[in-house]
């Protein structure tokens, strides 16, 4: 089951995409044949090539960093492997660190980059100073200081988490995904629902809502600081909690109606989301939630338009519908000042199909959504490519897979996973097909992974 | 009414006769019932009275006793016809025969207690989406407010929302339970005091 392709591939270079989908379909039924999505031209996606292996030499601590170095050489190290795009190689013996780089030994081992690291007390903080070499070239290839905070302190791992990102950045050009959290909705042993965040390598686990009761379908503001998100005061209303001060208020559209996931426009000001009963007007709403005015209305009619979400320009919306029958929603693309809809899923007449769930990616080339083909078949988490070739891709192949959200690199998505030991919160990596679960056990779902959270 | 005066009017001319007794010399023989036998008999009189009226008093009160209990078993019942849920099939918001012969019985009780107000809560099994199952739980609730307007009921007397697969009523993965979740449910928001059975 290797198919050689990337999404990268498909995403930068779309002259490379009909060779490599040629090659995919001329492969043997193989993994495909389980599960007959129409129109998926692909079963997984891996790497064309060997991520470039990375070596960690041991941090060294200064001046009372110390006590903290290895701490933060395991963050960043993790953060590393989670970003998918190194082999690394860290938790090396004391003896491996040291002044002087020795260039032929990291090449011996198989490293194409050396990272080094001294951390530095500063009385209320630590300094980061972290070195990418180049091990071919035999050069410094990167330099940086990253000022962290007290251990104990609040941002502490978001802090090693944005020098993780930069080592990225440094060695491929494009963002990291590590300063980021995700939120989900857990169902608590009390049976209610609350919104819960998470750092994106699952640690750091934290409630932001207090309603004892049901609270679902977190979405993040573009700047991060506020998420919007649906709970139940009798009918179904539309929340905002803003992350700096805990303030948590409930929406007031002004008309009656059941609102159901939200969603922010990328301009940070605009919400749009779900209405539903309670008047007759039923579809995607968007409510300036800044100013708290300006109610307008996209789409109408009884068709359960629900799930929106904003390409990254702000110029079209993707969501879900059930305007083919409730029994197979699809998933619509339509201009974000409302007009026509047109499918994105793989629906054919008689072929049923329910597909869910959508979120566009960052660099707005992909949108995933989650789907399944016949009334009882597994739930995968698929992605179109956008354009005028558009091609689908499936990226799981066991359980069940529910509510992808894109990670702030455009290459990974968090997803609802079902497997036989439960549920949990995992991450795949669009890149390699890599995934790995990040939360383990617990009632999770619809997870939405924030921006780049900077600071 | 005139029957108990009657016998407190006898009572009082036996008591005056019993307080003059002795002091005068003796009247000559009565011809008809000695003053003592007429005490007693108005005696025996009076207390029968009493216990008739006691009897029509409880009786009275039994009776409505018992229709007050037979109105507040209709109105209980009515409630329960009220709240009684309705199922629907798999991935289906359209009224099962069986649920639309319950909700015909709900819309007269609706229809002669225009106090009543009902929250009609939509609810999934747990396949499918989160999202879309609350969409799905919504669109059954809308398909029995519905059925209420298409009887002349007003809009405005029932609010609808959904719990999605949120508040299951039966746990379990079997289609037994998912057959329980598929359902509706009726929460009186307004006048339940009032409601009026038919």
């Amino acid at each position: 089951m290797t198919v050689v392709s990337t999404l990268r591939t498909l995403r930068s270079s779309s002259a490379a995409v009909p060779a490599a989908l040629a090659l995919l379909l001329a492969l043997p039924g193989g993994a495909a044949a389980q599960e007959d999505f129409p129109g998926v031209a692909l079963g997984m996606v891996y790497d064309a090539v060997a991520p470039p292996g990375l070596a960690i030499q041991p941090f060294e601590g200064r001046f009372g960093g110390q006590g903290v170095a290895s701490g933060i050489e395991a963050i960043v190290g993790r953060d590393l492997t989670y970003s998918d795009r190194f082999a690394v190689v860290d938790s090396l013996p004391a003896s491996m660190g040291g002044e002087g780089v020795d260039y032929a030994l990291w090449d011996r081992l198989g490293a194409t980059y050396l990272l080094r690291g001294r951390v530095e007390g500063t009385g209320d903080g630590f300094v980061l100073v972290l070195e990418l070499h180049d091990v071919l070239y035999t050069r410094l290839a990167h330099e940086g200081r990253f000022d962290l905070p007290r251990r104990e302190a609040d941002g502490f791992r978001m802090a090693v988490h944005r020098a993780s990102d930069a080592v990225v950045e440094w060695a491929f050009g494009e963002p990291g995904m590590a300063a980021s959290r995700i939120a989900f909705s857990m169902m608590r042993d009390d049976g209610n629902r609350e919104i819960y965040v998470v750092d994106s390598d699952g640690e750091n686990l934290e409630r932001v809502t207090n309603h004892n009761d049901l609270a679902v379908s977190p979405a993040w503001s573009p700047d991060g600081r506020y998420i919007a998100y649906q709970a139940w005061p009798d009918l179904m209303g539309i929340f905002e909690v803003d992350l700096t001060t805990r303030q948590t208020r409930q929406l007031d559209p002004g008309r009656d109606g059941n609102y159901l996931t939200p969603t922010y426009h990328p301009d940070g000001q605009t919400l749009a989301f779900g209405v539903q009963g309670n008047n007759n007007r039923s579809g995607i709403f968007t409510f300036n939630v800044r100013r708290d005015c300006c109610l307008t209305s996209l789409t109408e009619g009884r068709f359960n338009d629900l799930s929106p979400v904003y390409s990254p320009d702000g110029r079209q919306l993707v969501f879900n519908s059930s305007r083919l029958g409730t029994a197979t929603p699809q998933i619509y693309v339509m201009s974000a000042s409302g007009g026509d809809p047109e499918v994105l899923s793989p629906y054919r007449y008689g072929a049923g199909g329910y597909y869910n769930a959508p979120d566009w990616s960052p660099y707005g080339d992909l949108v995933a959504f989650h789907g399944r083909v016949g009334r009882s078949g597994a739930y995968h988490i698929l992605v179109a490519r956008m354009g005028r070739n558009r091609e689908l891709l499936k990226l799981t192949v066991e359980g069940n897979n529910e509510d992808p959200s894109w990670a702030p690199d455009g290459r990974h998505i968090v997803f609802v996973g079902e497997r036989n030991w439960g549920k949990g919160l995992f991450v795949v990596d669009s890149g390699s097909g890599a995934i790995r679960a990040i939360l383990r056990g617990v009632d999770v779902g619809e997870p939405d992974w924030s921006p780049a959270l900077g600071n | 009414m005139t029957h108990p005066r009657l016998l407190l009017t006898a009572l009082a001319a036996s008591l005056v006769l019993v307080a003059c007794g002795g002091d005068p010399p003796p009247p000559p023989a009565p011809t008809g019932p000695t003053a003592e036998e007429l005490a007693e008999m108005a005696r025996q009189d009076s207390i029968r009275a009493a216990e008739a009226a006691a009897r029509e008093a409880a009786a009275r009160a039994d009776s409505i006793r018992r229709a007050e209990a037979d109105a507040a078993a209709r109105m209980q019942a009515a409630r329960s016809t009220l709240e009684e849920m309705v199922f629907f099939d798999y991935d289906e918001a359209t009224l099962r025969p069986d649920a639309e012969r319950l909700l015909r019985q709900k819309a007269e009780i609706l229809r002669n207690s225009p106090a009543v107000r009902i929250r009609i809560e939509g609810h999934a099994d747990e396949r499918g989406s989160t999202e879309y199952n609350i969409a799905l739980g919504n669109a059954r609730a809308e398909a029995v407010r519905q059925f209420f307007t298409s009887f002349g009921l007003d809009a405005s007397r029932f609010a609808i929302t959904s719990y999605g697969e949120e508040r299951p009523l039966a746990q379990g993965s079997t289609e037994s339970a998912w057959a329980r979740n598929r359902r509706v449910e009726f929460v009186i928001t307004a006048g339940a005091d009032q409601i009026n059975p038919m």
